[in-house]
C-alpha cells in the first residue's frame, strides 16, 4: 500500500553550505540565513492569507516550500518514505484534523525526529507554557507565534536545524 | 542642479493676479520622481500615525521584490476577500430570530483578527479584540455594533490602501521603483 504523493518537490535544490564571505541581496546577514537555503519545508496552514504570507517570508529566506491547506493534505505528502520535507511548519487549528494528531501521525509513520516539526498558533502568551509542554511531549521540536515575523521564523528555524544537527 | 526659475506665462487680456498666481509650470521629471517619493513617505507614515497600519504592514512591504512585485496588492485584495465573507457570515448569524450562534460569530471573529494581524491592518485587529469580548458574553447589541465599527474600518482602510497604491504607481511611472 503506498500513498500517492500529489505535489511536485523542487528537485533541484539542495542544502548547502555558503562560502565566507558570500552574499546575497536578499539577506540582511549573509551568513546567519544561509543555511537556510534550499530547506525543504512542507508549510500546513489552512487561512489563504496566512499561507501566502508565511509562504513569501519563507521564500524569502531562500526556502524551498511546499503550500499544503489541510491536515489530509499534509498527511498525504509527508506520509510516504520517499518524501524529502526536512521541515513541517504545521497550524495547529486545522479545520479538519487537530494539529497535533496530525503531528502525532508523522511521528508515527516517519520516525521521532524526523521531519522537524514546528507547530504555528495564534495562542497568548498566557497559554504558551502549557502549549510548549504539549509540543515537547508530542514530538514537535519548536513552536512559532502568529502574527509571523521574518526574524522571529528565521530564529526559531535556524534553533531547530541546529539542534538536530547537533544530535546527529 | 540648477535652481528652476518661475517664469509666469505673459499676461492675456485680463487674467488677474490670483489667477495667474494659479498657472503652474511643468518642473522637471527628477522633482516629479522625488516629489511623488515624499508624498509617498508621508502618507504611508500618516497612515503608521493613526493607527491603520502597523510594522507587520511593513514587513509585506520588504517581502515584496522582482520575483513578487505585487505582492502586497496580492495580499491585501485577499484581505478584503476575507472581510468581505466574514463581515457578511457575521451579518447573518447576528440578524437570526431565535438564537444566534455565538460560536461562529466568534470563529469568523478569530479569522479576522488573524487575517488583520497578518497583513498588519492595526484598527480592524484591535476591534477584534472588543469584538471577541462581546461574543464572549453573548451581547448581540454589542456585537452588532462591533460589526458595523469592523465594516466601516475596512472600507476605510480600503481607500486608504488604494491610494497608496495609486501613489506607487505615480512613483513607478516617473522612472522609480518600490520599494524604495
Amino acid at each position: 500500500m503506498g500513498l500517492i504523493l500529489r505535489f511536485q518537490l523542487r528537485q533541484s535544490i539542495s542544502l548547502t553550505i555558503s562560502e565566507p564571505g558570500e552574499s546575497t541581496s536578499s539577506e540582511h546577514h549573509p551568513n546567519s540565513n544561509s543555511f537556510l537555503r534550499g530547506l525543504q519545508v512542507a508549510l500546513v496552514e489552512s487561512d489563504d492569507l496566512n499561507r501566502s504570507v508565511t509562504r513569501r517570508l519563507l521564500e524569502k529566506l531562500g526556502c524551498s516550500v511546499t503550500p499544503l491547506s489541510s491536515g489530509y493534505e499534509c498527511l498525504s505528502a509527508i506520509g510516504p518514505a520517499t518524501s524529502s520535507f526536512q521541515v513541517v511548519l504545521l497550524d495547529l487549528q486545522l479545520p479538519d484534523l487537530d494539529g497535533f494528531e496530525v503531528a502525532a501521525r508523522i511521528r508515527k509513520f516517519r520516525s521521532r525526529s524526523w521531519p522537524l516539526i514546528l507547530a504555528m498558533t495564534s495562542s497568548s502568551a498566557a497559554e504558551e507554557d502549557d502549549l510548549w509542554e504539549k509540543c515537547m511531549q508530542m514530538g514537535l521540536n519548536g513552536v512559532i507565534r502568529k502574527p509571523i515575523l521574518l526574524q522571529g521564523i528565521a530564529n526559531e528555524l535556524r534553533r531547530v536545524v541546529l539542534q538536530a544537527n547537533r544530535v546527529v | 542642479m540648477p535652481l528652476h526659475h518661475y517664469r509666469p506665462p505673459p499676461n492675456h487680456g485680463g487674467i488677474t493676479s490670483t489667477q495667474q498666481q494659479q498657472v503652474t509650470h511643468q518642473p522637471p521629471a527628477m522633482d516629479v520622481l522625488s516629489q511623488s517619493r515624499r508624498q509617498l513617505a508621508d502618507y504611508t507614515n500618516s497612515l503608521h500615525r493613526d493607527g491603520f497600519l502597523d510594522d507587520q504592514f511593513s514587513q509585506l512591504q520588504q517581502l515584496q521584490d522582482e520575483s513578487s512585485p505585487d505582492f502586497v496588492m496580492e495580499v491585501v485584495s485577499l484581505f478584503f476577500e476575507d472581510c468581505q465573507k466574514l463581515v457578511t457570515n457575521m451579518a447573518r448569524a447576528l440578524s437570526e430570530l431565535q438564537a444566534v450562534d455565538f460560536k461562529q460569530v466568534d470563529s469568523s471573529v478569530h479569522q479576522l483578527k488573524g487575517s488583520s494581524s497578518s497583513v498588519g491592518a492595526a484598527r480592524i485587529k484591535n476591534l477584534c479584540v472588543a469584538f471577541k469580548t462581546c461574543c464572549d458574553s453573548q451581547n448581540r447589541d454589542g456585537c452588532m455594533r462591533c460589526l458595523q465599527e469592523v465594516n466601516r474600518e475596512c472600507v476605510l482602510l480600503k481607500n486608504k490602501l488604494q491610494t497608496l497604491f495609486r501613489l506607487e504607481q505615480q512613483i513607478i511611472s516617473a522612472g522609480g521603483s518600490i520599494p524604495m
